[in-house]
């Protein structure tokens, strides 16, 4: 295994060297620092040129550039952004984080999304669901995706802010939503004629009250989940999860995940105590986090029974869901404040940058901003790229329902439930592991142009204007940077594919 | 032990409901069988798997359906238990204790699924899931229909393993199924199967995927377990040589409907229908010798310790069609893989006109050294000699004047001929790089080609996806044969074939042997095919020969101990035979302490 | 205990770099080439379906029977024999009226478009007009724009489409047939194409061809004869960095087939090692090359009109379709038919083109079959034996 680790890392470590060497022939070939002055009229032209040629090392063989660079890169330095004469570490710093947040958060709604569409359309093949879902993804996979940045920035964004300062209803709109949240759910759960209408209604229905509640309760003006949203999701999600993967037959499972809802409730007060005393941070929150998953663990185990793993797998999943919507719910709690702030004016949803520029606050007033910033470059990444994490998915999963072993777990009697979240899922998921680096490393690219139409001052953006700029400093530093990103990436998922797969032994 | 709840089952509650009152006994009717038929919507329309299938059943009772492939044998039997793919319905009656199966479904169709049906796959390597270990397969199996603590289940699982005769069973609770050989993992099948002491078990093809020696041990099995459980067991073949070892009863399928029905003594005895005759008369009998000229090699010569079997007395004055002397033969080293040694010091000889037999089980390296032959794959140490040209060390241009006097014959037709390609012009290859033949010429060698295999010549339009496996793989000879070469490498020809095709196949193939008179090497694992055919058998295990003997020796009087149990593992359709068969397989098996 | 071979052959995890797929591969769904499985019903009715027709026939048939191929290929048609007939090729004039997209006009309706819908469809009747797709502020027209813009997209494509063929083709069939050293320097090039989404590799490609006369002071004729050629340059350029994708699949239907019986035959027959590759193994793989390159070609819209966005592509004197976008994403609010209509026309090219890829993958595919729905069965089943046909549905 440590083998098979440190040749696979001195095989990456191979894989950016060269890389370095090619890209950065192809970019120096590329870039003309001396464009400006080459077209310049001033008298000393000549002078500023060489001046210039000596700066940059013009005048030496590229070779000799190439070196130069990397024995810096190799001692910690990358370089400098020469126009503005700023080290390349200084302009990284924050626009690593403003890119990976991007990234990460694109890359983990989309994974979740795409998976669970694709696996229901591959139980539904051939049917309308399945064909519309098919068709969605084709016409998401043949969007540009700066069009879909633009047209939310210029489009969505303005009405969504102009809503959300008056909310009305809007009958046709509210209709048509609820329509297809009806049509969807009832594709989805499937059944015959009846059951899907009974589906369809209830869907329909509950998704227009839900719409008619929030813009007349006012809940827009002061958004929360409450204790009573709390308990409605908390324990649907207990019944979910039991449903999904012990069956509610399993009655300690179901047990264990109620409990851990209750428990999750009862501690909604305190919390909000501790929060009004204490001042937040990231490391407050994973520290919560941790708490309630341990403590998930605890009543998993004290309900224990036989199927002692089940009942904690079910608890754990509950307590994670719930400290996260307890997080939302504190969010949601600034946010009157934040939508009557002078700096925003009343436009809470963002278009330009990572954050708002001079707001200061506490964390929970931060981490919305962020939130709001975050929002439709995240919808533009995660439009793109669920589509074909469906598609794949969808493969995949039709593959494995064709394999002998199903049939052999369903002739042993197993509810179909078994059947597909045991026998299938974990088959199905396998191949996966090989195209999420290959879908992170075009996601990257598609974070070049969400950064530049967005104005975050990310990874890619930094990459554009540095090649406009013929600074090829930073443009190396991005090149770097993503390379090792995609290769960690591609490392983990190997790693991944062998502790799911017990078939595959690490011998290399 | 006399029945599976004795291990384990006792105090577990169900949860799955039972059929019918209580226990079984032996003899009491379990599933009647009515006018059941299976039909699949294939292009708008409704085409009959199977249809007016009737039986019954009783408790103890091993009924046989027996019938090539598409006779529809598999289909109505799974439709017992719903399993059709989702384009096939089942229509008609079939009653387990009185319980209506057809047409069920929900829970009412998991209770009966595994609880009261159990079924045996014909690949357990892909019947398994790969992902999860053997005793978590079995257990979960048990705790689906019995209220059970983990450990209780494990506790019975492994009480199942060890009735199956898993080695080690304890450990092999944790192992996956690519840990454990294709017979152990049939076991884990058969042990899953029992778990729940079902009314019914239904084997498909349980022992089609496995080597001759292990079907012996797993039949074997399956015969003492038949003992002990009250179940009755339906089998499905197509092997009348596992029927005539197994069955109380038997059932004849063809083109989905039912000929023939009787008593496992009436049908081989006395059959009636044309079709089972011919069925039974298609199957290569062993024992029956028919080679009527002398070999030069009078007594067998036998592998003892890890000295290899010198190389046989020739023909007097004929130059070897094959000679491989000392020849060991590698699969190179690819990527990270290291080489990998298939046959070791290998002394062979081939004389002209001569057939020689090659058998062993899968991965013996039978294969490699029929590919060797034909300089598919390199010879490391040795010397080669093919019709008396030496091409141990041959390179590409030196081989081109050899290939003249070769030709194979690959086991799967499907994969043997080109796809893309009309099959008129895969025979035509050879005579089209060689004798430079175009045009009429060429068409006109193509069509008598067809003529020597027996396919009508308007065949050399088709492409191979047109035409049966049997006509593909006459195709196959038709293009080995386009050069009269003088050496034959027969690679598995007739296994992928049902047993009609293989006899038809198998004669044509004699015939073209005594028309043309090539040397041939003929390889399989099915003995009985063999002794048909050659004068002379070498048997092959791990990559060397362990016995080359004259047919009727190595037949009548095996030697090497590997020998003689592959020959006494292979059933013969004759249940009064086989029976006096089965003694000596099951002595041999046991005093060799065998287990897959 | 046992006298049978080990189990098969462990499969290394990424023997020869990632088990996984490169960009630009779209829809890299996992298949494996499975014989007709006969004796579980599933083989049956397909020998009948496909009697006594060639392989080609086959596809053909299942490919016109796909809905969205056929939605494709003439959607596709339209578009292109719209640009085409509109703009002209080469010294062809078009019919449009205004063959310059570049030039400033009169400004008619301030700029709105002119083309109107008909009155069945709620519109005042229908009407093309001047400027169907309206101006932009200083009066260009926006249909003539458009499409130039698409017929520049064709061509990129088109270009792309043959460069990354012959390259991935000629060294994918090499690699998979003689593997070797050849095979490890594909392996080791497609994992460093892997590393980098393309679009930046290509926004340095751009920026190269788009700076190179001023950067190396060529000649006034080479530089014009490159800005001219900007679309053709772009297309072959990008070709070069999409091939390893194409190659990597290529290779990998080569190592499979390679193996296969009749390649051995061949080779037993006495066949060159050139025979084998195109007569044998090429017509073999022809499905996995011409869907993948049809999809590659429709990411290579995608990527161009990105790169055209980002100023790494098509600049003018050369309209491209991302170039308009990019152009006038400020108007937004005061032209938004500037921002629609090319945007519309990237998307229906990218769609037809996806959806054609589909429908040759699977026309190819021979595991594709047509399953009814459960209750179209169910409905046939009642005519031929109603009792049954309750069963089934209670």
């Amino acid at each position: 295994m440590i083998r098979f680790l440190l040749r696979r890392l001195g095989l990456a470590l191979g894989t950016l060297l060269v890389l370095s060497f090619i890209v950065h022939f192809m970019v120096d070939l590329a870039i003309d620092p001396l464009d400006d002055l080459r077209q310049s009229t001033a008298g000393n032209k000549a002078e500023l040129i060489a001046r210039r040629e000596a700066m940059l090392m013009l005048d030496q063989p590229w070779l000799t550039r190439y070196w130069s660079w990397l024995s810096g890169f190799l001692q910690g330095d990358p370089g400098y952004a020469w126009r503005t004469a700023q080290p390349v570490v200084d302009v990284m710093g924050s626009a690593i984080a403003a890119s990976v947040t991007l990234i990460f958060a694109s890359t983990i709604l989309a994974l979740l999304l795409g998976i669970m569409i694709g696996i229901v359309s591959a139980l539904r093949q051939y049917t309308a669901f399945d064909y519309s879902i098919t068709f969605v993804s084709f016409v998401l996979y043949s969007l540009p995706v700066f069009w879909v940045a633009v047209l939310l920035k210029q489009f969505m964004a303005i009405g969504l802010n102009d809503f959300l300062n008056a909310p009305a209803l809007n009958i046709p709109l509210t209709v048509g939503i609820s329509i297809v949240a009806g049509l969807f759910w009832a594709g989805a759960l499937g059944g015959d004629l009846r059951r899907k209408l009974a589906i369809f209604g209830i869907g329909a229905g509950i998704t227009a009250g839900m719409w008619i509640f929030i813009l007349y309760s006012g809940w827009l003006n002061t958004p929360a989940i409450g204790l009573i949203g709390l308990a409605i999701l908390g324990l649907g999600t207990a019944l979910v999860v039991t449903l999904m993967f012990a069956g509610i037959n399993n009655k300690r499972a179901l047990y264990s995940a109620l409990t851990t809802a209750v428990v999750g409730l009862a501690l909604y007060y305190p919390l909000q105590w501790l929060f009004y005393l204490y001042e937040m941070n990231m490391a407050w929150m994973m520290g919560l986090l941790v708490v309630a998953i341990l403590m998930a663990m605890g009543i998993g185990w004290l309900w224990g029974g036989p199927d002692r793993g089940v009942s904690m797998r079910g608890a754990v999943i509950v307590g994670i869901v719930m400290s996260f919507l307890m997080y939302i719910d504190r969010i949601m709690q600034v946010y009157p404040y934040f939508f009557r702030h002078t700096l925003i004016k009343g436009r809470p949803v963002a278009t330009i940058g990572a954050s708002t520029p001079n707001l200061t606050g506490d964390f929970w007033l931060m981490q919305l901003d962020r939130f709001m910033h975050l929002l439709l470059p995240t919808i533009a990444l995660v439009l793109i790229s669920f589509a074909s994490y469906t598609r794949y998915q969808r493969g995949s999963m039709l593959e494995v329902m064709s394999q002998d072993y199903i049939r052999t777990a369903r002739a042993k009697g197993l509810p179909e439930r078994v059947v597909i979240t045991r026998h299938a899922l974990r088959n199905a998921l396998m191949p996966l592991a090989s195209i999420i680096p290959v879908d992170l490393v075009s996601l990257i690219g598609g974070a070049v142009i969400t950064e530049t139409i967005f104005g975050w001052h990310g990874m890619g953006k930094m990459f554009i204007d540095s090649l406009k700029g013929s600074e090829i400093d930073p443009v190396m530093a991005y090149v770097m940077l993503t390379g090792a990103l995609a290769i960690l990436a591609n490392l983990a998922a190997d790693l991944l594919y062998a502790v799911l797969d017990p078939r595959i032994r690490v011998n290399a | 032990m006399s029945k599976p709840q004795e291990v384990g089952l006792d105090g577990a509650i169900r949860l799955s409901r039972r059929i019918g009152d209580g226990d079984i006994k032996r003899g009491d009717t379990i599933l009647e069988v009515r006018d059941l038929g299976v039909k699949f919507w294939v292009n708008g329309e409704w085409f009959d798997a199977a249809d007016e299938v009737n039986y019954e059943l009783k408790a103890g009772e091993v009924l046989a359906i027996v019938g090539e492939s598409g006779s529809g044998k598999t289909q109505s039997s799974m439709s017992l238990i719903g399993l059709l793919p989702s384009n096939g319905r089942a229509v008609g009656s079939a009653k387990l204790k009185g319980t209506e199966l057809i047409g069920l479904s929900g829970t009412r169709l998991r209770e009966v699924r595994g609880n009261e049906i159990a079924v045996i796959f014909q690949e357990p390597m892909t019947a398994l899931n790969p992902v999860y270990t053997v005793g978590f397969q079995i257990a979960e199996t048990l705790r689906t229909h019995f209220v059970m603590a983990p450990a209780q289940a494990k506790a019975r699982a492994i009480d199942l393993m060890r009735l199956v005769e898993i080695p080690d069973p304890e450990g092999s609770f944790d192992k996956f199924p690519h840990q454990l050989s294709g017979g152990q993992r049939q076991r884990i099948m058969i042990a899953q199967s029992l778990a729940c002491d079902p009314k019914l078990l239904i084997a498909d093809e349980p022992t089609t995927a496995l080597d001759v020696t292990v079907q012996a041990e797993i039949l074997k099995l399956m015969r003492e377990l038949r003992e002990r459980v009250d179940a009755a067991i339906i089998l499905i073949t197509h092997d009348m040589g596992v029927v005539a070892d197994m069955a109380d009863r038997i059932i004849v399928m063809k083109d989905g409907r039912v000929v023939e029905h009787g008593t496992s003594d009436q049908i081989f005895n006395d059959p009636q229908h044309p079709y089972t005759k011919a069925l039974l008369a298609a199957v290569p009998h062993l024992g029956t010798t028919a080679t009527d000229f002398a070999p030069a090699l009078k007594v067998s010569l036998v592998r003892e310790g890890d000295t290899p079997i010198p190389l046989g007395p020739g023909d007097a004055g004929a130059t070897a069609a094959l000679l491989m002397e000392d020849v060991t033969i590698e699969y190179p080293k690819q990527g990270r893989r290291p080489a990998f040694r298939a046959a070791k010091n290998i002394n062979l000889r081939v004389d002209p006109g001569r057939v020689v037999g090659l058998v062993g089980e899968s991965g013996s390296g039978k294969t490699t050294i029929g590919r060797a032959a034909v300089a598919l794959l390199p010879v490391v140490e040795g010397t080669l000699h093919v019709a008396g040209r030496d091409i141990t060390h041959a390179t590409n241009a030196d081989l081109y004047p050899f290939r003249r006097d070769v030709g194979i014959v690959f086991q799967d037709p499907g994969s043997s001929l080109n796809p893309r390609l009309p099959v008129g012009e895969s025979i035509g290859e050879p005579l089209f790089l060689h004798e430079k033949l175009r045009g009429k010429e060429l068409s006109d060698r193509v069509e008598a080609l067809l003529d020597s295999v027996e396919l009508p010549r308007a065949m050399r339009n088709r492409y191979p996806h047109e035409l049966s496996g049997g006509q593909r793989q006459r195709i196959g000879i038709a293009r080995a044969l386009a050069l009269e070469p003088k050496l034959l490498i027969a690679d598995e020809p007739t296994s992928a074939l049902d047993v009609s095709v293989q006899a038809r196949v198998l004669q044509l193939f004699s015939d073209l042997q005594e028309r043309y008179g090539f040397a041939c090497l003929f390889i399989s694992h099915d003995l009985a095919v063999v002794e048909m055919l050659s004068s002379q058998i070498a048997v092959m295990k791990d990559g060397v020969l362990v016995e080359v003997g004259p047919t009727p020796e190595i037949v009548n009087n095996p030697k090497h101990p590997y020998t003689q149990r592959l020959l006494s593992a292979v059933p013969v359709p004759d249940p009064a035979e086989q029976k006096k068969r089965r003694e000596l397989r099951d002595a041999i098996i046991e005093s060799q302490h065998l287990v897959s | 205990m046992t006298d049978e071979r080990p189990n098969e052959e462990p499969q290394l995890p990424s023997e020869q770099g990632t088990p996984g797929i490169v960009p630009g591969e779209q829809l890299p769904e996992p298949s494996e080439t499975t014989e007709d499985a006969t004796g579980r019903g599933e083989g049956i009715g397909e020998a009948k379906e496909v009697e006594g027709l060639s392989q080609g026939q086959v596809v053909w048939r299942r490919f016109i029977r796909h809905k969205g191929a056929i939605f494709g290929v003439v959607t596709l048609g339209l578009v292109a024999l719209l640009a085409i007939s509109a703009m002209g090729i080469g010294p062809i004039p078009g019919w449009w009226l205004w063959q310059d997209p570049m030039k400033p006009l009169t400004q008619v309706n301030q700029g709105v478009p002119t083309l109107t819908l008909p009155t069945w469809l709620g519109g005042p009747g229908f009407e093309v007009g001047e400027h169907p797709f309206g101006q932009d502020n200083i009066g260009r027209d926006n249909f003539a724009a458009v499409m130039a813009g698409i017929k520049t997209s064709l061509l990129v494509m088109t270009v792309l489409g043959l460069t990354a063929l012959v390259i991935g083709v000629t060294i994918g069939s090499l690699a998979g047939y003689y593997r070797g050293k050849l095979d490890t320097f594909l392996m080791r090039l497609t994992d460093l194409a892997i590393t980098l989404p393309v679009i930046v590799l290509g926004a340095v490609l751009g920026r190269l061809i788009g700076g190179a006369p001023t950067k190396f002071g060529l000649p006034l004729e080479v530089g014009q004869w490159i800005t001219a050629n900007m679309p053709l340059l772009l297309g072959f350029a990008l070709g070069m960095i999409l091939w390893p994708s194409l190659a990597r699949l290529v290779r990998a239907e080569f190592l499979s087939l390679r193996e296969r019986e009749f390649v051995d035959s061949a080779r037993v027959a006495g066949a060159s090692d050139w025979r084998i590759i195109t007569k044998h193994i090429l017509p073999n793989a022809i499905g996995v090359i011409i869907v993948n390159t049809t999809l590659l070609m429709s990411a290579a819209v995608v990527l161009e009109t990105a790169l055209s966005f980002l100023g790494f592509g098509i600049n003018p004197p050369n309209v491209s379709l991302g170039a308009l976008i990019s152009m006038n994403q400020s108007a937004f609010q005061t032209r938004p038919w500037l921002f629609w209509w090319p945007g519309l026309f990237i998307i229906l090219i990218a769609l037809s083109i996806n959806f054609i890829g589909d429908g040759l993958r699977d026309a190819f595919d021979p595991r594709t079959k047509r399953i009814p729905s459960k209750r179209e069965m169910d409905k046939a089943l009642s005519r031929i034996s109603p009792a049954n046909a309750q069963e089934v549905a209670s």
